[in-house]
């Protein structure tokens, strides 16, 4: 009955921090002690035509299935058994597989939640199977970067290799062509300032500029890509990566953060969006009652099934109107297990991830391709997204969202943003609140 | 009074009994009783043994893990203290205090209020479709609070229900995103516990009203009391056990609120929603700071346990 459900939910309460970490204490010890000792292993790039079995977790399908057919296709002896986790349960139940005693062979990998694997020494350092399969000229900069730690997980871009992409993403703009055709604008905007007076004309023409999921990751997305191009990726690169001495209350941030309220205060920005989640905004979007969404490419599927040709793409435009140099990008990626009996199998299959016949799976399932050089035949919408993200990509200009900077950031971006929607808080105190979660994180 | 009425029947049906027994197996000494104590205990032992494992052992291990640094998959390092002390030096563990103290309002006050009134309108007077009134009303409970949030999340939203009605009322000008506005998300949200947790109440003093013996109301009605002074001297006073209930219930829904809050609003806008079990959630689960999790979640625990009793001493029968 539900009635006892309070009293229930008080018990259960209690034991938040523990029922799950109780099975968690068990596994400790193994954690441990598998991180202490180093083994051997004779790294190879051929695998042999034995019968080998691996199994592999993950959470993100596409890619991830078809990916695993493309490569055992190549190697018939090899089985690949996936396990799928749904995203909300994923990270919480890796870390515990991960550090049992039989943990899977190749698991799905975020940087950001999952960094404590690395420390425990639960994976492998992949910088042996790096050199010998040649990884730094097949894998985009950027992308290799982002997997790469030092020991203790909190500093990115320098240390150990512990990931590679199987698909990338990129944040930018989907526009609505019939109502920005309605509205008098002709032309895809160029420069920022085209970009704020297309919304203008939108918001006079009695429509909404904007569909913003402000409830969940929306808003800071949103805040996320003008800070792409208002600030000094100079700066914002080594805060993300949680290089010593970062801070994120620089002139560019506070540019971002206020060219965001300026949006707010002009209508551009609808004011129920602190109240509208990302699936919401985006059903809102493709309905057509809105001209515009900032999302990722994860969109592009489900938005061209509803509206066909009706649906652009183009990248934050700079204040310039200069090409776009830098977009945040995440990547669904891969690690291997530091107790696999089969380490130089699993490293085949991550090296697979960087081939063209890769490419285009990753391509098919919605990502952009890790082989930024790949051929692929893609048409309208696709294309549009393609063009922006190879032009990024190619000059290594994919940079993290910055919930990638501290694993309690998330929880001052989406507040801190909302606060910026209702007027609230103001664009210092948003940027102060933003680093001292990084503070706190990395020492100040 | 019905409770004074049930009490004391049953002990004084057993004692007799069990003084019998004692009496016809009082020569074989005392070891009986004992056996008996230790055949009652075999029957405790299946629901002792679930309880002590699922409720009392993490409870513990929460106490335990309170006072270490862990993030889940390192060994744990003591901490001492350091956990607590940063809690009480964070603002925010005291707005969601502050914001859960609110909540009681909605989740316990007024469904109180409400289901005594209910009670008092149906009470005697409905006899037919009763049990109508009692599923719809009661029909939150059943629903689970996950789709309760989501389906709420829709009413309130810029086009839902509720601003298509304010806009039928011609209050069009009050419409706006319910959950999404600064300073009425926490009443909104407050509302939603207070649509599931008046039906509750009034299930419950309900059933306690229908324990009261009904010759009281004819000697009320007899010395010429009308319906209003009918309910305040005879069906207050029987459901006062009731309300104890109800309020200790509600008012636990509120102090350790999370299913309802993470699926509406998430603690938004602006950290305006913010309770402490989100707190703990994030803690654990977005930081991995499962020692400050677990002080958070040791300190609810506190400040559940020490309103509760409050209430309790409140609401106790003094006579």
């Amino acid at each position: 009955m539900r009635m006892t459900t309070p009293v229930r939910w008080h018990a259960t309460l209690l034991a938040v921090g523990t029922a799950a970490t109780l099975a968690l204490t068990a596994c400790a010890g193994s954690g441990g002690s598998a991180g202490g000792t180093e083994r051997k292993i004779d790294v190879s790039t051929t695998i042999s035509n034995e019968p080998v079995t691996l199994t592999l977790a993950y959470t993100n399908d596409p890619p991830t299935k078809a990916l695993i057919d493309g490569f055992t296709k190549q190697h018939p002896n090899v089985t690949i058994k996936p396990q799928l986790t749904p995203f909300n349960d994923y990270v919480k139940s890796i870390k515990l597989s991960m550090s049992s005693g039989e943990p899977p062979d190749i698991a799905q990998y975020n940087p950001g939640a999952m960094s404590s694997l690395v420390p425990a020494g639960l994976i492998l350092d992949l910088g042996p199977w790096a050199k010998a399969h040649g990884w730094a000229e097949k894998f985009p900069q950027a992308g290799l970067e982002v997997l790469t730690s030092d020991k203790s997980a909190k500093q990115f871009g320098t240390g150990s290799l512990y990931a590679v992409p199987g698909g990338l993403s990129v944040l930018g703009v989907f526009y609505n062509k019939s109502i920005l055709a309605e509205a008098g604008v002709k032309d895809v905007p160029k420069t920022l300032a085209d970009f704020e007076g297309a919304m203008q004309r939108v918001k006079d023409s009695g429509k909404v500029p904007l569909s913003v999921g402000a409830l969940q990751v929306g808003g800071f997305h949103l805040w996320n890509a003008l800070l792409n191009v208002t600030g000094d990726v100079g700066a914002y690169r080594p805060w993300v990566y949680g290089q010593a001495g970062s801070t994120i209350e620089n002139p560019g941030a506070q540019k971002a953060t206020q060219t965001l309220s300026g949006w707010v205060r002009k209508g551009f920005v609808p004011a129920s969006a602190n109240a509208t989640a990302d699936t919401d905004a985006q059903a809102n979007f493709a309905k057509g009652k809105s001209a515009f969404l900032v999302t990722g490419n994860w969109a592009a599927a489900a938005l061209e099934d509803e509206m066909g040709d009706d649906v652009g793409f183009f990248l934050t435009p700079s204040e310039s109107g200069e090409p776009v140099a830098v977009a945040s990008g995440a990547s669904v990626a891969y690690a291997i297990s530091a107790k696999t009996a089969n380490p130089n199998v699993a490293a085949a299959f991550l090296d697979y991830l960087s081939s063209p016949e890769a490419a285009k799976i990753q391509f098919d399932g919605g990502f952009m391709p890790v082989d930024t050089k790949a051929e692929l035949d893609a048409e309208g919408l696709r294309a549009e997204i393609t063009t922006g993200f190879t032009r990024v990509a190619q000059s290594n200009g994919i940079v993290p969202f910055p919930d990638f900077a501290s694993p309690g950031m998330i929880d001052k971006l989406t507040p801190g943003v909302q606060g910026l929607i209702s007027d609230t808080v103001t664009a210092d105190d948003f940027l102060r609140s933003l680093q001292k979660s990084w503070d706190e994180h990395h020492g100040s | 009074m019905a409770p004074d009425m049930a009490a004391p029947v049953s002990p004084r049906r057993a004692a007799p009994a069990r003084g019998g027994d004692g009496i016809a197996a009082g020569r074989a000494a005392r070891p009986p009783g004992g056996r008996r104590r230790a055949r009652g205990w075999l029957y405790v032992l299946p629901a002792l043994a679930v309880y002590l494992g699922f409720a009392i052992w993490p409870a513990l291990n929460t106490l335990r893990l309170s006072f270490l640094t862990w993030d889940g998959i390192l060994p744990p390092s003591w901490a001492g203290l350091e956990n607590y002390v940063k809690i009480f030096q964070d603002q925010a563990l005291y707005e969601a205090v502050l914001h859960s103290l609110v909540l009681i309002v909605f989740f316990s006050l007024i469904p109180v209020a409400a289901g005594l009134l209910m009670t008092g309108l149906l009470l005697g007077k409905v006899r037919r479709g009763m049990t109508f009134f009692r599923v719809v009303f009661f029909l939150p409970q059943v629903l689970p609070l996950v789709a309760v949030g989501i389906t709420w999340r829709w009413l309130y939203s810029e086009d839902g229900v509720v601003n298509q009605l304010l806009g039928l009322a011609g209050l069009g000008s009050f419409t706006r995103a319910w959950l999404g506005d600064y300073h009425l998300a926490l009443i909104a949200l407050g509302l939603i516990g207070t649509w599931t947790m008046s039906g509750l109440c009034m299930m419950l003093f309900l059933a306690g009203a229908q324990k009261i013996d009904p010759s009281l109301y004819e000697a009320a009605s007899l010395e010429g009391a009308g319906s209003y002074r009918q309910f305040r001297h005879v069906t207050l006073p029987g459901v006062r056990k009731e309300i104890t209930i109800a309020g200790v219930i509600t008012t636990i829904a509120a102090l350790a609120s999370f299913d309802l809050v993470f699926v509406t609003t998430n603690g938004g806008p602006a950290g305006q929603t913010n309770v402490p079990a989100l707190l703990v959630y994030r803690l654990a689960f977005n930081e991995g700071d499962i020692g400050g999790a677990s002080a958070l979640a040791v300190l609810l625990t506190v400040i559940v346990v020490a309103i509760v009793s409050t209430i309790r001493y409140v609401t106790r029968d003094k006579s």
